[in-house]
């Protein structure tokens, strides 16, 4: 377990506190993601995980603290900020009542860009998502499915950052392979990705760094290597949940 | 494209997509063509049909044998009130007052004290006509339509997306709106294409029909933006839905029924028997023209004889008993006059109130305003009544100078002993020939204007505090992202 500097980072956190109501959530977090690194943030439930990407996408102000996403402050601008980051919540929320292709297009548009049939079907492949599913109305998707047209989208971007909130709860151990497959994919285009997780054979699959979160801070960070011991390492996580 | 638009866009298609939506709307846009239909069918076929039984009575009346003049008093003659084109998109209270009258001699019509003219009776109705369609079935159509536009992007989680993808709480709330606005306008659209049919086909003036198809617009304008405040405002779209329907019932149902009650206790109108009572009892205390000792008529009479310098009667140039009729029926036009101006105000009051609760809901307030500019509403009736009266004194002063004037008082004495008399005093028919016919002139459209001030005030009024909502559901909604 070694700790790695950063540089160029497109995710900054520095001694960032936050309040919800009247429980203070983070107390001093401070982590960095570089371009073309995942960085899978750990942690027992209330840990801070979703209060972060939140804090990230500008939903929630800090109390102290610095946050910077491709240099912008979201605090200051939010909406700036949301334009450099593609963003998964842990269940994927888009239009029932659209397909795979109406769902891309609109919030395409809404990002200011009109990608093609043809753009969006190379995006889908990427993402895996089978071309007869794609005029269908999504309704009727699975939860992998649906992160896959959210993939597609952040694919589309090509924004720097890509927040992803849980992504693989819920998923059979096949989707989440494929998921992972998937994210490294966007890694390797130069994508910061910070994925806040419970997963931690998953983050161990693809992160180049684990952020262990417990009461609002990193307590340990960790980078997976081959040939580490996992078993060890979710011994850990799992005092690090219960502290 | 802009973020409104493209949000506006996308809650359309969804709203295509949604049975629900297409079925409510399917039938509100039916019900609004076969009203219209219907409503033009209807005025038309009623408009018909009293120009022709006004044809038929003016001819009756005309085509009377010889008579004495007094017979033709009490002959009468019908008149009848004329739809205005604008009847057909809003009757409003044509079907509640009558459009028929009877005048005759010494009385007024007795629709002028009907009970069926109180207030609070006229406004509880509900027609399938366009205006009823739009004032009522539109907004409930709205509201099952728009009442999830906000709560359910929250629900459903997509509204963090949207935020994520950049869109603000004002572009969204906007877009939402512009979206169902655009619902608003299919459901418009029937009431317009009929009162632009009424306007290039059967005469409606224009600026009455424009403004009705603007305050109509108005008026659904600021059921949309409720709609919306609402489903921001709301946690879960169900909770958007009951508050909706709430006030759907409240503004349109329920205050409209209360308002006429509250009216009606304020501005208390006798009924018709109350009245009828106290006419006879101030008949009476005007005096007796057939007794001699009448201080009234003898001072009367006294009068007229000096003003044609004699001492009897008999001595008259003019007949004295047709004078005389003249005299009776000022009197006691004056008296019903006084009788329907008290009337008038009472109800002019009860409209007043009534035009007040359009501060709690706009449908009132829509709804005097549609009347007053169809020309349907309380001020045209009375309009009618009072033309019709100065017609019924015009006609009957008319027959009673011809008395006095084409009679001679020993004829008029002796026509039930003399048979010669009794011939003599029926006169040339070609005299009711003379007596020009009923024309009712309808209020101008400066006066419908006037008339549906207070109302298109309280409209603007209602879109105005609907901006302001709609600015505390941006706050909130920010806050809440």
């Amino acid at each position: 377990m070694t700790t790695v500097p950063t540089t160029a980072p497109r995710i900054s956190l520095k001694d960032v506190a936050l309040t919800r109501g009247t429980r203070p959530v983070l107390r001093g977090l401070s982590l960095t993601v570089n371009v073309g690194e995942i960085y899978a943030l750990l942690g027992g439930n209330g840990a801070g995980k979703s209060t972060t990407v939140a804090a990230l996408l500008g939903f929630l102000k800090p109390d102290a603290g610095q946050i910077l996403v491709a240099d912008i402050d979201p605090v200051e601008n939010a909406e700036r900020a949301r334009r450099e980051i593609a963003y998964l919540p842990e269940n994927v929320a888009l239009y029932d009542q659209l397909s795979a292709y109406e769902n891309i297009s609109y919030f395409m548009a809404l990002s200011g860009t009109e990608p093609s049939r043809e753009a969006m079907d190379a995006a889908l492949d990427d993402a895996g998502l089978q071309p007869e599913a794609r005029p269908l109305r999504i309704g009727g998707f699975s939860k992998g499915m649906r992160q896959k047209v959210a993939i597609a989208m952040a694919v589309l971007r090509d924004v720097p950052v890509l927040l992803l909130d849980e992504p693989t709860s819920g998923l059979d151990p096949r989707a989440t392979a494929d998921f992972n497959a998937l994210v490294t994919r966007l890694k390797a285009r130069g994508t910061a990705i910070l994925m806040v997780t419970h997963d931690l054979l998953g983050a161990a699959d693809c992160a180049d760094r684990i952020g262990f979160l417990a009461a609002g801070q990193i307590v340990e960070e960790v980078v997976p290597s081959k040939g580490m011991d996992v078993l060890a390492l979710h011994h850990r996580y799992g005092e690090v949940a219960a502290a | 494209m802009n973020t409104v638009r493209l949000v506006a866009e996308n809650e359309w298609r969804l709203m295509r997509r949604s049975r629900v939506a297409q079925l409510a709307l399917l039938i509100l846009i039916a019900l609004s063509v076969i009203a219209t239909l219907t409503s033009i069918a209807h005025r038309d076929g009623n408009d018909a049909l009293r120009a022709r039984f006004q044809a038929q009575a003016d001819q009756e009346f005309d085509g009377q044998p010889a008579r004495h003049p007094h017979r033709m008093v009490h002959y009468g003659h019908f008149v009848f009130r004329p739809l205005p084109a604008l009847a057909a998109f809003d009757p409003g209270v044509d079907g509640f007052t009558g459009s028929t009258i009877f005048l005759e001699g010494h009385r007024q019509n007795s629709a002028n004290f009907g009970d069926v003219r109180q207030s609070s009776l006229l406004a509880r109705f509900g027609q399938l006509t366009p205006a009823f369609v739009l004032q009522a079935l539109a907004p409930l159509v709205l509201v099952f339509i728009g009442f999830g536009v906000v709560a359910r992007e929250r629900e459903g989680g997509t509204i963090r997306l949207l935020s994520a993808h950049g869109v603000t709480a004002q572009s969204l709330i906007f877009g939402k709106a512009v979206a169902l606005g655009r619902v608003a306008a299919l459901m418009l659209a029937p009431a317009v294409a009929a009162l632009l049919w009424l306007t290039l086909m059967e005469g409606a003036p224009v600026v009455a029909a424009l403004g009705l198809g603007l305050f109509y617009a108005v008026y659904l304008a600021a059921w949309v933006l409720i709609i919306v405040i609402a489903s921001s405002l709301a946690r879960e779209a169900r909770t958007a839905l009951m508050v909706l329907l709430g006030l759907w019932a409240t503004t349109v149902i329920l205050v409209p029924r209360i308002a006429p009650d509250v009216a009606l206790t304020f501005a208390p109108v006798p009924t018709r028997l109350e009245t009828d009572i106290a006419i006879q009892r101030d008949l009476r205390r005007i005096g007796d023209s057939h007794n001699p000792d009448d201080p009234h008529f003898a001072a009367f009479k006294a009068r007229v004889l000096k003003q044609y310098g004699v001492d009897r009667v008999e001595d008259l140039p003019v007949n004295y008993r047709g004078l005389l009729a003249m005299e009776g029926e000022t009197l006691t036009s004056r008296l019903f006059d006084d009788y329907a101006e008290r009337q008038f105000a009472a109800e002019r009051k009860q409209g007043a109130i009534v035009a007040a609760f359009g501060l709690v809901s706009p449908a009132i307030a829509l709804r005097n305003f549609s009347m007053a500019l169809s020309g349907s509403d309380l001020d045209g009736h009375r309009r009618f009544l009072k033309q019709a009266e100065a017609y019924r004194f015009d006609i009957v002063q008319r027959l009673n100078r011809l008395q006095a004037e084409a009679v001679t008082f020993g004829d008029d004495s002796n026509r039930n002993k003399d048979p010669e008399a009794g011939r003599r005093v029926r006169i040339d028919p070609k005299n009711w020939h003379d007596v020009p016919d009923f024309a009712y002139r309808g209020a101008t459209i400066s006066e419908k204007l006037e008339s549906a001030l207070t109302g298109a005030i309280l409209l603007l009024g209602w879109l105005v505090l609907t901006g302001f909502g709609v600015r505390i559901a941006i706050r909130r909604l920010e806050a809440a992202l």
